[in-house]
Parts: C-alpha cells; structure tokens; sequence
C-alpha cells in the first residue's frame, strides 16, 4: 500500500525549508480535547442555563410516561449520524520569534440509514485530513507555500487553528496546541452538519444527530431531525410555576425522580424555543451509578417557535426508548445513553482513519533539509 | 451438473490479531449467503508473472464462525432490558458477521501468498474445484469416480481418484472406519470396487469379498429398484447402475453340519444363491493350522512348535503322520495321543501337546459350525482351491457370516494367505495360469485380525494382513478393509492405506491419535455426518473432501427384505 500521506510530504517540506522545525518527541503525538466535552460545548453554546417556561401543548405533568414504540410498529428514525476527529500533535514551527504547532487531524462523519428489516447500511460519509497551523504565527509567504503544496490534493485541508473555530471561542482557549483538536472538532461538526443538510429524505424519514443540535438548526425547515446528547451541561436550572407551588429545580432534581419510560417537559433552548429539549430516561437507575446516568437529552429544531405538540414528542420518546436495543456495553462507557446506530456510524467513520502506526510510519520530517537549512 | 456463479460471497478478511497464512485464510459471507463447511472456494489472488489476470487460491472451509461486536454476553443481555426482553426482535440487531475459515488447497498460478485483506472469494466451480484437488492432474484414463461433492451453491463435482494411487503401483489400498449401523461403510466399498471395475477397459482386476453379516453381500448379481434420483446420481458419476454380473459372480458358502444330509450351506442367505460350499479337512488344512490359533496367547512359543511340527509332518507326508487323516485322528491317535493320553513328541512336553489337544479339539468340535470335516465330498471344494484359481474380472464372494471367530480368522487367512501365495509363489512351468493383475479383498471388522498394538498379541494373522498391507501393493494385492474405529487397528495397516474413508464416528474416537491427519475442526464434523456423507482422504487431494455416493444397484440381502 502507498504512503497514505504522501501528500503532506511536499507541505511538510515547504515547511522545513522555510522555517526551522522541532519534531514532535516519538513521533506524532496524539492531541486530547478537554474531558467531558460535548457537556462543555453544551453549556457554552446553547446561551441561558436557567430555563423558565415550559413548551409543549400538554404540560400538565413534569414526568410523562411513553412505551417504547419499536419499528415494526412505526419506523421513525431511519437516518443516524456520527463524526470523529483524531489530531496529532507532529512539530513546532519556528519563524523568526514566531511559534506555532503543527498538527495533522483525521477529520470524519458518518451518515447510516436503517432499513425495514433493522439492518444498517451506509448512506453517506466525509472524510478529511487537516494540516492545522496558526496562520498569524506563521509569514504570508510559507502559509502561501503551504497552500500550494496543497493546492489540488483531495481530502487534504491546509486550516487556520484560530479561525471557524466555534468550539474554542466558546471555551476562551488561549494556547495554540488546544486550539488546533479543537478546531478538528468544528470540522467535524461542520461535516456532519452538511451531510445532515445534503440528504434528501420524506417527512417520515427522521434523521439522528449524535450530540447537541448546533445554532446552526435553529432555522431548520427541513426533514424532521433531532439531536441526542449522551453527556449535557449539569449547570442547568428548571424555575417552573409561578406562585406558592412555583418549583426550582436543578438538574439533578429534576432527573432523580424521572423513571424508566418517561420523559420530561418540553423546555426551550435560552427560553426562545427556535430550538425545544427534553429528557428521557432509556435505562432504569438501578442498573446505573448514578442519576444522569441511562438518560439523553433530545433536541429539535423549532422555528416557528409555537408550542411542541406533546403527542409527537411522546412518538419521538417511545421511539427512543425502543433504540435501548441493542446497547455498546463494554465497549463504549457511556453505553447507558448511547444509541446503536450512532455507536455504528461512529465505528464506520473510525474504521476509515488511518492507524497510528500508519501515521506515524507514513508522516516524516525531511530533516536533511533541514539540517542544512540550519548549517547555512 | 455444474452451476457457476460469477457473484462474489464474500471478501478475504485478515487482521492484527488473526492474519491469513499460507496454510489458511478466513473471509466474511455476504448476509444471506449460505456456506456449509466443507465447500470450496476461490479467492481472487495475484496475478501469475508475466499475465494481467488474477490467480486463484483455492480453500475448503473448514469452520464458520459468527462474530458481534458485543464485548460479552453481558452485552447481550443488557441489550435485551437487562434480561427481561425474550421475544421482541432489537430495534437494531446487532452488527454481526459470518467469518469462514478455509485450509488453502492450491493456487492456479502457484502463489503461496497469503490470501490478502479484501480479495473477493467466489464459490468454485466443477472446474475449479477439480483444479483445487489436483485432480485435473490426473489422466482421462486414471480417474475412478469416487462420489460427488455437493456445495451448498447446489455446485456439484465428481471427486475422482487416482487408479495408481488405490490399486498401486503409486500408492494402494483403502480403509473406511465410521460406526455401524448407517450401512454406509460396505456400501461405499462396494460402490468404489464397482466403480474400479466398471473403469478397468483391460479387464485386469479380480475382486474377493468377504460377507460377514448376515447375507448383506450375497445377493450382489441381484438387481434393485432404484429411484430417478439414485439413477441420476449414477449417470452424474458416469457410471452403470447394473448389478454384479452373474456370470462372473461366485459364491463360496461354508459347510454346515447339516450340509451334507440337507445339502444347505451354512449361511444367512435364504434360499443361498448359485453357490460352492467350502470346508475344511485336516489334509487340506494342516497347512493353514496356525491360523486357527490365532488369538490364543503363545509366550512361550510352545503352542507353535506343536503347530509347527504338524505342519511340517503332514504337510511332508511323514512315516509317524500318515495314519493320520481325520480330524479325529489328529485328535485321539498317535503320534500325540495314546490310549487317550498325551504324548511326548520330539521334546514337546506332555501337557503342551495335552493344551494343544485341548484347544484344538474346542475348535473343530466342540465350538465348530460345521466347516471342519472329515473328509471333503465331490460337492465341497476348498479356499485354496478356488481362490488359487481366480480370475480377472471375477468377483468371489466368501460367506463367514455364521462361523465361529476362529473359523473366519482362518477363512480370512486362508484368502490372504492363497492370493499372497499367487504372486510370491514360483509359477510351475506346466502351468500356463496368469493371475490377475490386480486382486482387490474386501474384508469389515479388519480390527478382528489386525487389532492395534497392546489390543492383542502378534499372531499368524495379523503377519499375514501386515504382509499384504505393506507389500501387497507392490503384487497388485490391494486390501479394502473396514472396521468401527480406526484406533482400533494396526497402524501399520492403516498406514499403509493410501486411501482413507471417514463415516459418522464417536466424539471420542476423534480425539484418537489415528485422526491426527485431519484438521480439528473437520474431525468435529465426523459427528455430524450423515447416512451417505463421507469424509474422503486420498493422496491426489490436498485436504480431504466430504462427499455422498449413491446406493448399490443389487439387493442387499437382509436390508431389503
């Protein structure tokens, strides 16, 4: 098999014959992204953390119970969607009293339709490899250098750490190295955003989002979708009522006492209501650790801003609830609220990337260059 | 016959932690692909140097296995509510995958690369599948059907074995083992010597077979109704479905104690076919004599002196022996007995002629069925006689279905011992007698006379069957033989057996050193087979193959009544 990343190699010359280079010890080296990020990502883009309304037709209780209402009854959910960013961490480029860290990032996204029968087929992927740099760091004529190495080579991107990066402005990071996965990240979010948008489906056909559904959704007009997110921000607060039966909940509060089988009110996202949520608890508590644990929070777009009608969100909940089979048990810690399908795409977008040792093997620094760039 | 398929089944699979080998490589099935153990397959492969078109590497799967992405049945379980779910199906089964795992038979171009990641594997063709075996090796003229390999495409070839390499001069002899009661073991003998014989345009070979149960072999010229799919089944093999000639059939039945009052043989065949009763007298038998004892333990090597000395004293028409004629005679006269009491002979002590007297006397009256006579009449011949005298292209049948195990050790050495006899003997220069060129014995329950090493002594028969097994061959002596196990016989029988068939055998017997030539998993699957299937080992074939064979076209004595 060719090197796969062969093409990065005239880039990675351009930069070893411009400026000097300290390769990564040991190689590549990977980049980890903050834990419990999609809880951040959650807190920082979804605005208000208390939520003072509630916003379905039907709000007479807090908790509703729902059946699992398995596909050959009504097959709701066709289309899941998934991505992955995996960012290594190969050198640090030196120019004049300029820094900046080079990282290459295996960016994908993973679209599968389910078919009558249960059975997971392929609808659609992307997949790109990121050559990130932080282009203030860096002089116009090497990042044009750049650009021109890779200029025309499909699947390679030449990124900027601190532009389009949604994720890291939202967390205020400072230092370049975080910047760089993170800006992975919103590539991912970015592909799958626009393999949700591509697909062509019928109003029956709803699609499935891995995770928070982004702003982006909060004019969404086409084919129903929702997001599910396993993790979510914990900092939210429930003030329900008005009077002397008024509640304040945290979310602890609130999901403590949610059963198996049930959902929540519907609650809009920064009391606006373009985008509602809720919670459903997939799993009962006593298999689980802990409270949040077996529950996801669902998402949907709602532009015109009315009142959900709570017959649909329990469709959408009893559909949920029968996703509990088949579950990543053992292979996957957060197996308790994630669903099967998603878990797939995932695996299919991951068993695209290259390995590491591919990656290793196949991404080199040029150093004779470079040596004798330094000499002279 | 052949059905080809150009759709791939699947796709060469090979990872970190179970790559392929030379020796064997595993592929994933396509979802809703059948694929049955024992197929064979073609797997896409390099191109031979100098050509653009793929190879292909040829396997026999071996095992299928199916895999899940679950970490464990917890996984499972907790899949399904945490156990309470029994009956719905998952609102998304599983993934899940079918790997089959195949031993690599050949390569058309000779490529012993591993089979790489990704090759798309096809079901074979009759074609191919005869290109995997390496039996397009063998010439138009050397081909014996020997069954018909079903694949679970509804492929189906003939599996055809080497002429040189069943009756020599290359290799020889056949052996089939399974349990009893299937009536597959005879029935497949009997196939493969028809299908021999009806694939002998020189008409060179003469066959003998030993009937021991009931009258299963003793109606052969007999024809049976066949169905069309038996008729089909033997037209697809190229082969008659006609009974044994019966003019060249003989039948040698045994004397029975009523025989010559009743003038019926002692035999399960009721009425008996055109037969020949055999019998045993002393003059005729002296020099056989030690096969009678075959099974008494001799440490000592008394009991064959004593053995040894008749012989040789009968058999020289010696002064002090010539009195003796009878059985009888044998028993209560000089030179071992006087007024009823043993004697000294040639510094034989007494009581080892008196233990000999003893033992004989038990076999040829007091246990006897009738064979050993005093004298033979007109209408009894002998083995010697008649198997001294076979022909090519004729078949003689040996009933010793009702004798006394001691009787049918010494019948069964009697066949070996005269056809040996045939072919290492000087020819008499009056004689212009040619035996045939190849003499095939078909004998069951061959642990009898041969059993393995520490299941008995060595004795004159097992001599005489290890002489054929090891040199038979090089005369054109060829032993078919059968029996239950396979552990249960001398390895240096079945050692020599170039040729092995497999049936329906125990789960323990598979763990038997004797099997150590098959693959573990396919020894699994002798548990499983069924009435008809075997498992075919033959030195053409690179892994044995399973096969079916049709049912005999002639009447199977008991079976069919």
């Amino acid at each position: 098999m060719p090197n796969p990343f062969q093409p990065l190699q005239s880039a990675l010359r351009a930069l070893v014959e411009n400026a000097q280079v300290l390769p990564a010890t040991g190689q590549a080296v990977v980049d980890m992204v903050t834990p419990d990020l999609e809880e951040i990502y959650d807190q920082r883009t979804t605005g208000e953390a208390t939520v003072q309304t509630v916003w379905e037709t039907d709000a007479r209780s807090r908790y509703r119970s729902i059946q699992p209402i398995h596909r050959s009854e009504e097959h709701g959910f066709r289309y899941f969607i998934d991505g992955s960013a995996r960012t290594y961490f190969i050198g640090t480029v030196l120019e004049q009293d300029r820094s900046t860290p080079v990282q290459v990032s295996q960016v994908g996204a993973a679209m599968v339709r389910r078919e009558d029968d249960g059975r997971i087929c392929l609808a659609d992927s992307r997949r790109t490899i990121l050559l990130t740099l932080e282009k203030s760091q860096v002089s116009e004529s090497l990042w044009q250098a750049l650009e021109q190495a890779l200029a025309g080579v499909a699947d390679y991107t030449l990124c900027d750490s601190a532009t389009n990066n949604r994720y890291a402005e939202a967390m205020q990071l400072q230092e370049s190295r975080p910047r760089g996965a993170h800006r992975a990240n919103w590539h991912m979010r970015e592909l799958e955003t626009e393999l949700a948008q591509s697909l062509s489906r019928t109003h029956k056909e709803w699609l499935v989002v891995d995770g928070s559904l982004g702003n982006e959704f909060e004019t969404w007009r086409g084919a129903p979708i929702i997001g599910v997110a396993k993790t979510f921000r914990r900092d939210s607060r429930f003030e329900l009522g008005t009077g002397p039966r008024a509640r304040k909940l945290n979310l602890f509060g609130l999901l403590k006492d949610l059963q198996e089988n049930q959902r929540t009110l519907v609650f809009p996202r920064n009391n606006e209501g373009k985008i509602v949520f809720w919670y459903v608890r997939l799993r009962p508590q006593k298999g689980l650790d802990y409270p949040l644990m077996g529950v996801v929070k669902v998402e949907m777009p709602n532009p015109d801003r009315e009142p959900v009608d709570s017959q649909l969100v329990d469709r959408i909940s009893g559909w949920l609830l029968a996703e509990r089979s088949v579950t990543p048990y053992g292979r996957d810690g957060r197996w308790h609220a994630h669903l099967y399908p998603i878990y797939i795409a995932e695996q299919v977008i991951r068993s695209r990337f290259y390995s590491e040792e591919v990656l290793k093997s196949g991404i080199r620094w040029p150093f004779q260059v470079a040596t004798r760039g330094m000499d002279t | 016959m052949t059905r080809q398929t150009s759709q791939p089944i699947g796709r060469g699979s090979a990872t970190e932690r179970d790559p392929n080998t030379a020796e064997k490589f595993k592929f994933w099935i396509r979802p809703g692909q059948m694929v049955n153990p024992f197929d064979i397959i073609a797997a896409e492969h390099f191109p031979a140097e100098g050509s653009g078109k793929s190879s292909y590497t040829f396997g026999l799967v071996t095992n299928i296995q199916h895999i899940t992405d679950a970490a464990g049945h917890l996984a499972n379980f907790i899949s399904n509510d945490f156990g309470e779910e029994v009956d719905a199906a998952p609102q998304t089964p599983r993934q899940g995958a079918n790997v089959a795992e195949a031993a690599v038979l050949s390569n058309s171009a000779d490529i012993y690369m591993p089979v790489q990641n990704e090759s798309r594997v096809y079901f074979a063709d009759e074609d191919k599948i005869h290109l995997a075996l390496g039996i397009d090796g063998i010439p138009q003229e050397r081909r014996v059907p020997a069954g018909l390999i079903q694949m679970s495409n509804g492929t189906q070839a003939v599996a055809y074995l080497d002429r040189d390499f069943v009756l020599g001069p290359e290799a020889g002899h056949v052996n089939i083992s399974g349990i009893s009661g299937l009536a597959t073991k005879t029935s497949y003998a009997m196939f493969l010597i028809q299908s021999l014989l009806q694939k002998d345009p020189k008409d060179e070979i003469a066959v003998i077979l030993l009937n021991v149960k009931y009258d299963d072999l003793l109606r052969i010229h007999e024809p049976r109704a066949l169905s069309q799919e038996e008729h089909k089944q033997w037209q697809q093999l190229g082969l008659k479905p006609d009974p044994w000639p019966s003019d060249r059939v003989h039948y040698l039945l045994p004397c029975g104690k009523h025989t010559q009052t009743t003038g019926r043989p002692n035999s399960f065949a009721d009425p008996p076919p055109p037969h020949k009763v055999y019998a045993y007298a002393l003059r005729e038998t002296a020099s056989k004599l030690d096969l009678l004892f075959s099974d008494i333990p001799d440490p000592g090597g008394t009991l064959g002196s004593v053995i040894g000395e008749i012989m040789s004293g009968i058999g020289g028409n010696e002064a002090a022996w010539r009195a003796v004629q009878t059985w009888d005679d044998l028993l209560t006269r000089p030179p071992l007995v006087q007024q009823g009491i043993p004697q000294r002979f040639h510094n034989i002590h007494p009581s080892s002629i008196g233990r000999f007297l003893r033992l004989l006397r038990r076999v040829v009256k007091t246990r006897q069925s009738g064979i050993f006579v005093s004298q033979l009449s007109n209408r009894m011949t002998t083995i010697e006689q008649e198997i001294g005298d076979i022909r090519s292209g004729h078949t003689y049948v040996v009933d010793i279905a009702r004798l006394a195990p001691e009787e049918q050790t010494l019948v069964f050495g009697d066949v070996l011992r005269t056809v040996y006899g045939l072919y290492s003997g000087e020819a008499l220069p009056f004689d212009d007698y040619e035996p045939p060129r190849k003499v095939i014995i078909f004998v069951d329950e061959l642990n009898k006379y041969a059993p393995a090493r520490g299941h008995g002594e060595p004795s004159p028969i097992l001599e005489q069957v290890l002489d054929i097994a090891e040199r038979g061959r090089s005369f054109g002596i060829i032993l078919f033989a059968a029996q239950q196990f396979l552990s249960a016989v001398h390895d240096r029988v079945t050692g020599n057996s170039a040729t092995k068939v497999l049936g329906r055998t125990d789960s323990a017997e598979i763990n038997a050193g004797n099997y150590r030539f098959l693959d573990q998993d396919i020894r699994s699957h002798l548990t499983r087979l069924d009435k008809g299937e075997l498992i075919l080992s033959h030195p053409i074939y690179r892994q044995p193959v399973k096969i079916r064979f049709p049912r005999p076209p002639f009447r199977q004595g008991r079976a069919q009544k």
